[in-house]
């Protein structure tokens, strides 16, 4: 499923490009799996066709996925890793940021920032 | 012509009534094509030459009485068939136009083939010698095609139905905050048994046409590969307007609006066991659940307004349920 939030200060595309890296992190994106037509997905989702575009492209740039012609969009990234320690230290980062009233937007922020 | 206008009032309006119209144009298709062959009788030979095969002249024979009637029964049989599926699973549009289509295709596909073979034999003194009619099987398939196709546009599509009561639920919900849009695409595959089984339906069926020299049995042929194709592949989507399911070849497709979605559920689905086969299916419990049923487990159940139940198999159907019932939610806070 993809979810698109207009109100988030967060750009379209990159909200698109977040799930996906997400999806395939935990392993619900299967290597090999193949992602919807950009078109479809923007027809879906209510947003312009290069939106969705975008999002590939980014996606592509990252290594996630591979873009070939006639043959769609299709996950590329894999992974095996045992994502635990990140999610214990993600419930304790979770906490200090909802006791310092902090957005989901401005941690995520901050997370990107410190991870340059 | 005026009795297919008063026959379109008596009967039109109601379900049955359109489908008893197709099998009577199918029917009277035929009919006419074999009143045409038996007027001819005086001026072609006995027997007349029914198969021919590769270039050469003909190599099966039968008197003109036994080729009209072996045509004419297959003929009200496959009406009888076609019609039943209307009638019986005809609750929504999709599956009386297939019956429609169906009836009116296949009184004009063998009346084509009646005319069209004995057409080149009149005057001739020996069947031996006519000639190969290799346009006949184009034309009774792609003529009567055309005619199907109009049939079937002319079913009226159903009525506009907005569920008047609450979504049951069926399949928990999607977790959206208001104004977040979402939407959810998954793609199914035709299972290889049905591909392995349609191959061999087809070697069967030509080998049947060459060992039997029945070469009627050459357009079913065709007809399996044409309908293979259509459902190789689909893209199920789940979105605001609600669910659209869409072969890879852009027909068949189906929409069912998020405001005529009354549950959205999880079943596991067996082709061959609840619909009969793969592809474009009417249930053969009588349920009317009218289905794309691909391969052997998970669907999407779609309970709809007036009685409709739509199933599509597909993986990760509980996901596209939950979010269905979110969006037939929506629809209903939107109106009022």
């Amino acid at each position: 499923m993809f979810r698109i939030d207009p109100s988030s200060d967060e750009p379209l595309f990159e909200q698109l490009v977040a799930q996906v890296r997400v999806g395939v992190a935990k392993g619900h994106l299967a290597h090999g799996e193949r992602l919807p037509a950009a078109r479809e997905l923007a027809e879906a989702l209510d947003v312009n066709v290069h939106t969705v575009l975008k999002a590939y492209q980014v996606l592509r740039d990252e290594g996630l996925v591979d873009l070939r012609r006639g043959r769609g969009t299709v996950v590329t990234g894999r992974t095996e890793q045992d994502l635990s320690a990140v999610e214990r230290a993600m419930a304790e980062l979770i906490r200090a940021a909802r006791a310092a009233h902090l957005s989901p937007d401005a941690t995520a922020t901050l997370v990107k920032e410190a991870m340059r | 012509m005026t009795t297919g206008i008063l026959l379109h009032r008596r009967l039109g309006h109601t379900y049955a009534g359109q489908v008893a119209i197709s099998a009577l144009c199918g029917l009277s298709l035929l009919g006419a094509a074999a009143g045409l062959a038996l007027s001819w009788r005086d001026s072609l030979p006995d027997p007349v030459a029914t198969h021919w095969s590769g270039g050469g002249g003909p190599d099966g024979f039968m008197s003109l009485g036994a080729f009209v009637t072996a045509l004419v029964v297959t003929g009200v049989l496959l009406v009888a068939l076609f019609s039943a599926i209307g009638v019986f699973g005809g609750r929504t549009a999709s599956a009386r136009r297939l019956s429609v289509g169906l009836n009116v295709w296949i009184g004009g596909f063998l009346g084509t083939v009646l005319t069209g073979s004995l057409w080149a034999q009149r005057g001739l003194a020996d069947a031996a010698q006519a000639l190969t009619p290799g346009w006949v099987l184009v034309a009774a398939v792609v003529g009567p095609g055309v005619l199907a196709l109009v049939a079937a546009m002319l079913v009226p599509a159903d009525p506009r139905q907005p569920a008047t009561g609450p979504v049951v639920s069926g399949a928990g919900r999607a977790d959206l905050a208001p104004g977040e849009r979402a939407a959810w695409i998954g793609r199914s595959t035709v299972a290889r048994t049905a591909v392995v089984i349609e191959v061999a339906v087809v070697l069967a069926t030509l080998a049947a046409a060459v060992l039997s020299r029945t070469w009627v049995l050459l357009g079913v042929s065709v007809l399996v590969v044409l309908l293979t194709l259509t459902i190789a592949a689909v893209t199920v989507r789940v979105d605001a307007s609600g669910l659209t399911v869409r072969s890879a070849l852009g027909l068949p497709r189906t929409h069912i609006p998020a405001d005529e979605v009354v549950r959205a559920s999880v079943a596991t689905v067996n082709p061959l066991g609840d619909f009969g086969g793969w592809g474009w299916r009417v249930a053969v419990d009588g349920s009317g659940r009218t289905g794309m049923v691909l391969r052997r487990g998970e669907a999407l159940v779609v309970e709809r307004t007036a009685g409709r139940t739509f199933v599509v198999t597909v993986g990760g159907a509980a996901e596209a349920a939950a979010l269905l019932t979110t969006m037939a939610e929506r629809a209903r806070q939107e109106e009022g």
